[in-house]
C-alpha cells in the first residue's frame, strides 16, 4: 500500500473525508492503471459517491492524498480535475436536450472564428472524438432529444472524453439502459481501455462487474474492504464482502407449492400488447423477464386497469373482472407496485406512513365515513414499516429523504397493506443495494408462502431465474416463452427475450 | 413537544409573525387600527376575498389555477341581479346562483381532464368569456335595488358579527376539516404530489379535479353573493384582479404552485395578511399608487422567505 504503484496513472493514499457526524471515507488506497477498468462496488452509504466526489474535485479530503500520472494532485473544483484529465459521467444524465450532439459536447468550449461558432470545425473535432472511441454511428448534428438514452449515454461519455480525459469515471453508467445499449456501451468501455483510458465503473450490477472489470475494489462503511482480480471473484464472494456476512443462497425461493390458478388473462392486446395470455397460480411467484420496451410494464398496467385495453379479458379465480380502474383491480385483490418510484409510485413531501397508507384508505381501511382514523393510519403504517425493516427515525420522515431500498420498502408496504391476494411487482430492485435486494427476494417468497400469486418483473436476469416458479418472456408486446423448471437457465430465457416468437410472428 | 416543533417550523406559522409584526406596526403606526371596529372591518373586507381564495387552495393543491374566479364572481352577481329584478325568489336565485358554480367548474373540470387542456389556458379563457358575458348581461351598466332578503348575506347582522364574516369563517371550517380529515381531502394532496401514483394507488384523479374546480366554482358563487348584498349593487366591474389576490394570499399561506402542499388556515393567514396591509395603508393615508408597490413587496418578501427556507431544508 505504501509503495507507489508504476503503472498506476491514479492513485489515492489514506483518502479519508469527514463531514459532521459521519466518516464517509476512511482511509482508502485505491489504484487504477492506464487501460484498465476497476470496478468499484459497495452498498447505499459505503462511500462509493465520496470516493468518485473526491476524485473528481467535487470534495476536498479531509485527509489523504491523490496522486495522477506520479504527481501528487490538489483539485480545488470539478474544474481542475477535468482539465487536469479526470472526467466523471453521471448516473443523471447532463445533456441540454434541444441542442445537438456536438453542441453538446463542446458546450461552453465552442470552437470560434471571430466572434462565431466555427460549426465545421466543431462538427469535425466532434466527429473524430465520435469514431475514436468506436462511436461512429451518432451523427454529430443530430438533436440530443431525439435520441435513444443508450445514445445519451455515449454522447454524455464523448463530451467526457473531448476534455482529453486520461481517466474517466462511471457512476451507474447502465441504471437506464436496455440490454443492447449495455452491449454498446461495453464494447466503447473496451475501446477505451486500448487508447489506455483508465476507467471507474461503479455498479449495483455485479454481473457487468464480472463482463468489464478486470480488478474490483469493495467498500463497506467508508472502508476498503477487499482488492480482488475479477476472475478470482465470484458474486457471492462479492455480496458477502458488500454485506458483510456470509451469504450463502442470494436468491431465495422458499417453500411453496404453487395450487389453482387465481388470475388468467386471455389474448391482451393494445397498442403495443399483441394478444398475450398468460395465467398465475396461488402460491407461486412468476417471474416476466423483457427487455425495456417489451411490453412487460404495460402489460402489468392493462391488468390493474391502468392502461386501456382494446381487446382482451382478465379472469379473477374464474370469473370475468372489469378492470378500468386501479381502484377496480385493488378491490378485486389485485395491486400494482410501480418501477418508477419518484414518478409513479411514491408522493414526495409526504410522510412514510401516509404514503404506506394511501392505497388502504381508497378502498375503506382506517377510515369512517369517509373520514380517515390517523391514529389507527399511523399504528398500521408503523408496524408494516417495521415488518418491512424501513430505516428510518421515525414515520414523520418525508419519503424523499429515505435512502433507494427504504423508498422501495415503502413502495411495496403501500402495495400490501391491503392484504392482497394477487401481486404485481415491477422492478422491485432496481437501483438499491444489495442488502435490500436480498431482504425483498426473501419477501417474495414470503408472499407466496402466504398463499399470494406474485408476479416479478425484472431486468436483472439471475434475480428472475433466482426467484421464480415460472417465467414468461417478452420480447415486442408478446409473451414468446413460458419457462418452467430446469428450462429456466439464462440462455433459454436471453433466447426468447432478444427474439420475437416465431408462430407470434406467423399469425399476424 | 413534537407539535410544537412541526407547529414552530411550519410555513403557516411564519407567516402568522409576519402578521403580527405587520399588525404590531400598524398598531404603533395609528390609534384606529387596534380598535374593535377597524379589526371586524379587516375581517370583513377579507371575507371576500377569503371565500375566494379557499376555492382557489383547493385548485392550486392539485398544481392547477383558476384565473377566473374574478370574473366568475362578477358574472354571478349580474346573473342573480337580473333574476331578483326579473321577479325570482330570492331562496332560489341564491340556488341557481349556487347551481351556476357548480357548472362553471364541471367545464372547467372537462376541459382540464377530458379535453386535456392546461388549466391555466381554460381559466385564462373562462376569466375574458364571463367578463365580456358580465357587460353583455348588464349592459355595462350596474344594477341595483334587491330586496333586503338578499342584501342579509352581505350587509346583514348576527349579534356584533357581520353575516359576511360569519359566512366565510364557517365555509373556512369546513374547507379545513374537508382538507384535513377527509380521504377526499387527502386525495386533493395526493392528486397535486403525484397523480400518476395516486391514480395507481387507486385514486380517480378525474373525480379529484373535477371536484376542485367545482369547489373553486361554488366560491364563486358564495363570493358573489355576499359581494353583491354588500355593495348592494352588482357591477359588470366587479372583482376586477380578484384572482391575483387569491392566488397571492394562497402562495403567502403557504402553499406550492407545484401542488401538494397548503393548507386552509395558510390561505386565510394569507388573505388576512393582505387584508390588514391594505387597511393598515388607508389608515397612514399611503397614496392608492405606493400601495399597490408596497403590497406587492410583501407578496415578494413572504414568499421569498418561504423559498429560502425550502432551500435549505432540502440540501
Amino acid at each position: 500500500m505504501e509503495t507507489m504503484n508504476p503503472k498506476a496513472i491514479l492513485e489515492t493514499r489514506n483518502l479519508t473525508k469527514v463531514f459532521p457526524g459521519v466518516i464517509a471515507l476512511d482511509d482508502v488506497s485505491l489504484s487504477l492503471n492506464a487501460g484498465e477498468v476497476l470496478g468499484l462496488v459497495g452498498e447505499n452509504g459505503a462511500g462509493k459517491s465520496t470516493l468518485m466526489k473526491l476524485l473528481s474535485g467535487v470534495y476536498a479530503p479531509t485527509r489523504g492524498e491523490i496522486y495522477f500520472s506520479g504527481r501528487k494532485a490538489q483539485f480545488r473544483n470539478p474544474k481542475d480535475a477535468l482539465d487536469a484529465g479526470i472526467s466523471i459521467v453521471y448516473q443523471e444524465l447532463n445533456l441540454i436536450p434541444h441542442l445537438s450532439v456536438a453542441e453538446n459536447v463542446f458546450i461552453n468550449r465552442l470552437p470560434r472564428r471571430g466572434a462565431f461558432v466555427d460549426w465545421a470545425k466543431l462538427y469535425r473535432d466532434t466527429r473524430s472524438i465520435l469514431s475514436d472511441s468506436g462511436m461512429d454511428g451518432i451523427d454529430p448534428k443530430a438533436i440530443v432529444a431525439d435520441l435513444p438514452i443508450g445514445v445519451k449515454q455515449s454522447v454524455e461519455i464523448a463530451k467526457a472524453l473531448s476534455y482529453k480525459a486520461k481517466v474517466l469515471l462511471l457512476d451507474e453508467p447502465t441504471s437506464s439502459l436496455t440490454g443492447p445499449e449495455i452491449e454498446n456501451l461495453f464494447s466503447v468501455i473496451r475501446r477505451l481501455r486500448e487508447m489506455g483510458i483508465g476507467i471507474i465503473y461503479v455498479s449495483h450490477h455485479l454481473d457487468e462487474i464480472f463482463q468489464v472489470t478486470q480488478r474490483v475494489h469493495v467498500l463497506r462503511d467508508g472502508k476498503t474492504v477487499v482488492v480482488v482480480p475479477t476472475v478470482e471473484a465470484d458474486e457471492e464472494f462479492l455480496v458477502s464482502k458488500m454485506v458483510g456476512r456470509d451469504i450463502k443462497n442470494i436468491y431465495y425461493k422458499g417453500q411453496h407449492t404453487p395450487q389453482e390458478v387465481v388470475l388468467q388473462a386471455e389474448g391482451l392486446s393494445d397498442n403495443l400488447l399483441k394478444n398475450v395470455s398468460f395465467k398465475l397460480r396461488k402460491s407461486e411467484v412468476v417471474g416476466v423477464y423483457g427487455l425495456l420496451g417489451s411490453g412487460r410494464t404495460e402489460l402489468l398496467k392493462a391488468m390493474v386497469g391502468a392502461r386501456p385495453l382494446k381487446k382482451g379479458t382478465v379472469k379473477v379465480r374464474g370469473k370475468v373482472a372489469k378492470l378500468r380502474h386501479p381502484l377496480d383491480a385493488i378491490k378485486t385483490g389485485i395491486v400494482y407496485s410501480s418501477e418508477d418510484r419518484k414518478g409513479e409510485n411514491l408522493f414526495f413531501g409526504n410522510p412514510i406512513w401516509k404514503n404506506i397508507t394511501y392505497l388502504a384508505i381508497q378502498v375503506g381501511r382506517f377510515t369512517k365515513n369517509g373520514f380517515t382514523l390517523p391514529r389507527q393510519e399511523r399504528r398500521a403504517a408503523a408496524d408494516f414499516a417495521a415488518k418491512l425493516n424501513v430505516k428510518a427515525p421515525s414515520i414523520d420522515v418525508d419519503v424523499y429523504n429515505l435512502s433507494g431500498g427504504n423508498q422501495q420498502k415503502v413502495c411495496l408496504a403501500k402495495a400490501l397493506i391491503e392484504d392482497p391476494e394477487i401481486v404485481l411487482l415491477d422492478e422491485p430492485t432496481r437501483g438499491i443495494d444489495v442488502g435490500a435486494k436480498l431482504e425483498i427476494y426473501r419477501l417474495i417468497a414470503d408472499l407466496a408462502a402466504e398463499g399470494r400469486a406474485v408476479v416479478f418483473v425484472s431486468s436483472e436476469l439471475p434475480e428472475v431465474i433466482g426467484c421464480a416458479d415460472r417465467v414468461y418472456t417478452m420480447s415486442e408486446g408478446r409473451i414468446t416463452a413460458e419457462l418452467t423448471g430446469d428450462e429456466i437457465t439464462e440462455e433459454n430465457v436471453l433466447k426468447y427475450c432478444l427474439q420475437v416468437d416465431a408462430a407470434g410472428e406467423a399469425t399476424t | 413537544m413534537k407539535l410544537s416543533k412541526t407547529l414552530l417550523s411550519s410555513s403557516e406559522f411564519i407567516v402568522f409573525l409576519g402578521l403580527l409584526a405587520i399588525g404590531a406596526f400598524f398598531a404603533f403606526m395609528s390609534p384606529v387600527f387596534m380598535t374593535k371596529f377597524n379589526l371586524l372591518n379587516i375581517l370583513l373586507q377579507s371575507s371576500i376575498q377569503g371565500i375566494i381564495a379557499i376555492g382557489m387552495t383547493f385548485v392550486i393543491l392539485t398544481a392547477g389555477i383558476d384565473l377566473s374566479v374574478g370574473s366568475v364572481v362578477a358574472l354571478s352577481g349580474v346573473l342573480m341581479a337580473l333574476m331578483l329584478h326579473g321577479g325570482v325568489p330570492v331562496w332560489l336565485v341564491i340556488l341557481i346562483n349556487l347551481v351556476f358554480g357548480v357548472a362553471v367548474g364541471l367545464f372547467h373540470g372537462f376541459s382540464i381532464t377530458k379535453i386535456g387542456m392546461a388549466p391555466f389556458i381554460v381559466t385564462l379563457a373562462t376569466m375574458a368569456m364571463a367578463r365580456g358575458l358580465t357587460m353583455v348581461f348588464s349592459d355595462g351598466k350596474t344594477i341595483f335595488d334587491f330586496p333586503p332578503a338578499f342584501e342579509f348575506f352581505g350587509s346583514g347582522n348576527i349579534g356584533p358579527i357581520s353575516v359576511a364574516i360569519i359566512i366565510f369563517l364557517l365555509y373556512a371550517f369546513v374547507a379545513e376539516m374537508l382538507l384535513r380529515s377527509t380521504v377526499l381531502g387527502r386525495n386533493i394532496y395526493a392528486v397535486g404530489s403525484n397523480i400518476k401514483a395516486a391514480a395507481l394507488s387507486g385514486i380517480r384523479t378525474r373525480w379529484v379535479l373535477y371536484f376542485v374546480y367545482v369547489v373553486s366554482g361554488i366560491s364563486c358563487a358564495i363570493a358573489g353573493l355576499v359581494l353583491t348584498g354588500r355593495l348592494g349593487a352588482a357591477m359588470p366591474t366587479a372583482a376586477t384582479g380578484y384572482e391575483l389576490d387569491a392566488i397571492a394570499a394562497v402562495i403567502i399561506g403557504g402553499a406550492s404552485l407545484m401542488g401538494g402542499k397548503g393548507t386552509i388556515i395558510g390561505t386565510i393567514i394569507g388573505v388576512l395578511l393582505i387584508g390588514v396591509i391594505n387597511n393598515g395603508m388607508n389608515l397612514l393615508n399611503v397614496p392608492p399608487f405606493w400601495q399597490s408597490f408596497l403590497k406587492g413587496a410583501v407578496i415578494f418578501l413572504a414568499v421569498m422567505i418561504d423559498s429560502l427556507k425550502n432551500k435549505q431544508s432540502e440540501v
